[in-house]
């Protein structure tokens, strides 16, 4: 007992001299602190603003699994003179860039060999005209023709001349000095303009562009995935999240406690499902042979797979199966409002003789505004950008009927089975999304503020 | 409160609102441990055959080894982010730091910000850094992503500390570190154990992240495990036996929630306080 009162003597005196020294190190910087927060800051930057500032810059370029990620090769193929051709590109020029010359080389006489030519053929055409060049086809046909050990048939002689033909077309080159090399040399005639406008087609690499951007802005799909979009948000919000929410917080509210301590722990099961599971209960709920087609039959009424039969079955299903988790974060938050709710107030309304009703219209509505706010902002942001359920239920059909937009950008990113994942295109799709999410974010910050938005429950369970 | 209302018919329009979930619920676990006839609702056989595949590997691979893969995502990831966020967020607590308010604003966005739609760019990410198709790569990107909520609830449990403790020892001639390390540290335990228990059912129920960034992978989790099992039967649905391997996948969620229910909730309610 002595020494803790002998102690703020000491330590009374050991403040009034330390006191300008701890304001001095209140002053600068705290090497703790810098080496406490440098992990997840590390980790903040790698793996948050890293991929935000990818996802900016991908956005511009037309990345997909046939550039590939790394560097690029140059090499002219037939689908690009075609596309040439729309933008300017002359018959005869692509005729020239597309012809072949015949020279007979080692190349050449391993590729007649492997062609299956007759041995002592190539070998003929090895002894006498190693070194030759010809422009034309028919000119080299004829000259292997005269020889004493060619074929009869003018197919064999046809494969054969074409074993030595170079052209340059579908050749692979690392630079676009290569390439443009053995394009000089193939088609000398080409006027610049139209030799760069083929290089520049020939890169195989990602390049920057703003056509994403100009393709969401135009192709029609856009406006129905922003429609798909709206229409699953708001319908998910309003009916679920908040209407359902609400209604259960109400009723439970005023419910003796048994009956509130089960349907809250009902209510709660959503929440701490793994996702997987979940979806796996309702494809059993809907999915053909499972119980609602079933319990349909019994009762005569149409039964067929639910959640992809028809177009309004599955908007039912996927809303539902996004709203139950949705009630259910309502309902916590809800119910945690309702609580802080003076209870005098109620009492003193029943004292003056007001129903049940008037009770929740006059007093517990006006006061739900903010809960009721804060669920819409929040939970229309996790409605924008998630898409596991709708992944795992519908995937987005029948056809792209109940696709919306984070799930096509996921999917045009990273999973469809066409095999050509558009990086860029679906980067762009997400930066929308980004930038939707980060405006949105912002702005509900400062609407609940710093303290408003911690004092309440907002986990999403 | 008294009852100057009827409790019925609102017990019954919450029964009717509820029922889809306590159906589904419900015969989750009825037909765990029971089979019906083809086109019946009602089960009229009691069978354990569903529960074979814990035993047998032949019925639908090896669930132990998916389990174990499980097991590692989330504690590893649970590690990461109780030592990253009671750290960093003890430095943002108490610590003088530069733009120390520009670091809170930033966590609280990040809080905020659906991470979902950085996966295309954490793609980009893993594939430069060569950590695509690695677990690594998940759990590092699962609890980076985390980290922001983390850092929020622990500042939350800090702030909550009285200044005095801290003084006092530091006036005892202990460092900052060792104030915290001794002192603090289990004043924050309660949150300590909630953020750790929450990020270990977030890290067990994870789906996205391991199927998409470690398709390859060798190590398949549970949740990717369960969910092939349904993708890949294309004849009809053994829902039953997916049903078992489900409860078995969520026995330990609902198992932490039981035991943690109290301090979870801790996370909810007042813990957090600003």
């Amino acid at each position: 007992m002595m020494s803790s009162f002998a102690k703020p003597m000491t330590d009374g005196t050991a403040r009034a001299t330390r006191r300008p020294t701890r304001r001095k190190a209140r002053g600068h910087v705290s090497g703790l602190g810098l080496l406490m927060m440098a992990p997840a800051l590390i980790m903040l930057l790698a793996f948050f603003f890293t991929p935000v500032a990818l996802t900016g810059v991908f956005a511009f370029t037309d990345l997909s699994t046939s550039t590939g990620i790394g560097r690029g090769t140059f090499v002219i193929t037939p689908t690009d003179l075609r596309q040439l051709r729309d933008r300017g590109l002359t018959e005869d020029e692509a005729l020239a860039i597309s012809a072949a010359t015949y020279s007979v080389d080692d190349a050449g006489l391993a590729a007649a060999r492997a062609a299956g030519a007759d041995a002592a053929f190539v070998d003929q055409i090895a002894e006498r005209l190693t070194g030759e060049s010809y422009e034309d086809q028919r000119d080299f046909e004829r000259v292997l023709r005269d020889l004493p050990a060619a074929p009869r048939s003018p197919r064999a002689i046809k494969s054969a001349a074409e074993a030595f033909g170079q052209s340059v077309l579908n050749r692979r080159h690392e630079t676009r000095d290569a390439l443009a090399a053995q394009l000089d040399a193939t088609a000398p005639d080409l006027s610049d303009a139209v030799r760069d406008m083929v290089l520049d087609a020939s890169y195989t690499g990602a390049v920057f562009t703003t056509e994403n951007f100009t393709r969401l802005a135009t192709q029609p799909e856009t406006g129905r995935l922003i429609a798909n979009t709206a229409l699953y948000v708001g319908a998910t919000l309003s009916v679920f999240n908040v209407g359902l929410g609400l209604f259960l917080a109400i009723v439970l509210f005023y419910m003796p406690k048994p009956v509130t301590g089960f349907f809250s722990t009902v209510w709660l099961l959503p929440r701490i499902t793994p996702v997987v599971l979940y979806t796996i209960m309702w494809k059993w709920f809907t999915w053909e042979d499972g119980f609602l087609p079933i319990l349909a039959e019994q009762v005569g009424l149409p039964s067929f797979n639910y959640m992809k039969g028809s177009v309004v079955t599955a908007w039912m299903t996927m809303i539902s199966v996004n709203g139950f988790i949705g009630a259910s974060f309502g309902l916590i938050l809800f119910s945690g409002a309702l609580r802080a709710i003076p209870v005098q107030q109620l009492w003193a309304s029943e004292v003056d003789g007001a129903t049940r009703l008037q009770q929740v219209r006059r007093i517990i509505l006006p006061q739900m505004r903010w809960p009721i706010l804060f669920v819409t902002a929040y939970q229309t942001l996790s409605l924008l950008s998630s898409y596991e359920q709708i992944w795992l239920t519908t995937n987005g059909g029948p056809g792209k009927t109940t696709t919306v937009w984070a799930l096509e950008a996921f999917k045009t990113a990273l999973s469809n089975y066409s095999g050509n994942l558009e990086y860029g295109m679906g980067a762009a799709m997400a930066l929308i999304l980004v930038v939707v999410g980060l405006a949105l974010s912002i702005i509900y910050l400062m609407i609940f503020k710093f303290g408003e938005l911690v004092s309440r429950p907002k986990i999403e369970f | 409160m008294t009852r100057n209302f009827s409790t019925i018919p609102l017990i019954l329009a919450i029964t009717l609102v509820s029922l889809p979930l306590m159906v589904m619920y419900g015969f989750l676990i009825l037909d765990t441990f029971t089979d019906a006839p083809p086109g019946e609702l009602w089960p009229d056989r009691f069978t354990l055959e569903h529960w074979r595949f814990l035993f047998d590997t032949s019925v639908v691979g090896n669930v132990w080894a998916a389990t174990g893969n499980s097991l590692i995502l989330a504690l590893s990831m649970m590690v990461i982010v109780l030592s990253l966020s009671t750290t960093a967020a003890y430095a943002i607590s108490r610590l003088h730091l530069p733009y120390r308010r520009f670091f809170l604003a930033g966590i609280m966005v990040m809080h905020a910000f659906p991470a979902v739609t950085l996966l295309i760019g954490v793609f980009f990410v893993l594939n430069f850094t060569g950590l695509y198709n690695s677990m690594i790569g998940v759990i590092l990107v699962k609890g980076a992503l985390m980290l922001p909520f983390g850092i929020w609830i622990m500042k939350g449990f800090y702030d909550a500390v009285p200044w005095e403790i801290e003084m006092a020892g530091v006036q005892d001639g202990a460092s900052r570190f060792t104030v915290w390390r001794r002192l603090i540290l289990p004043q924050v335990k309660p949150g300590l154990v909630a953020l750790g228990v929450f990020s270990f059912l977030d890290g067990w129920g994870e789906y996205l992240l391991p199927r998409i960034l470690a398709p390859g992978s060798e190590m398949t989790v549970l949740s990717v495990f369960l969910n092939e099992l349904i993708a890949a039967d294309q004849l009809g649905y053994d829902f039953n036996l997916f049903k078992s391997v489900g409860v078995f996948y969520t026995l330990p969620v609902i198992l932490l929630f039981v035991i943690f229910q109290n301090r979870l909730m801790n996370i909810f309610g007042g813990g957090t306080k600003g």
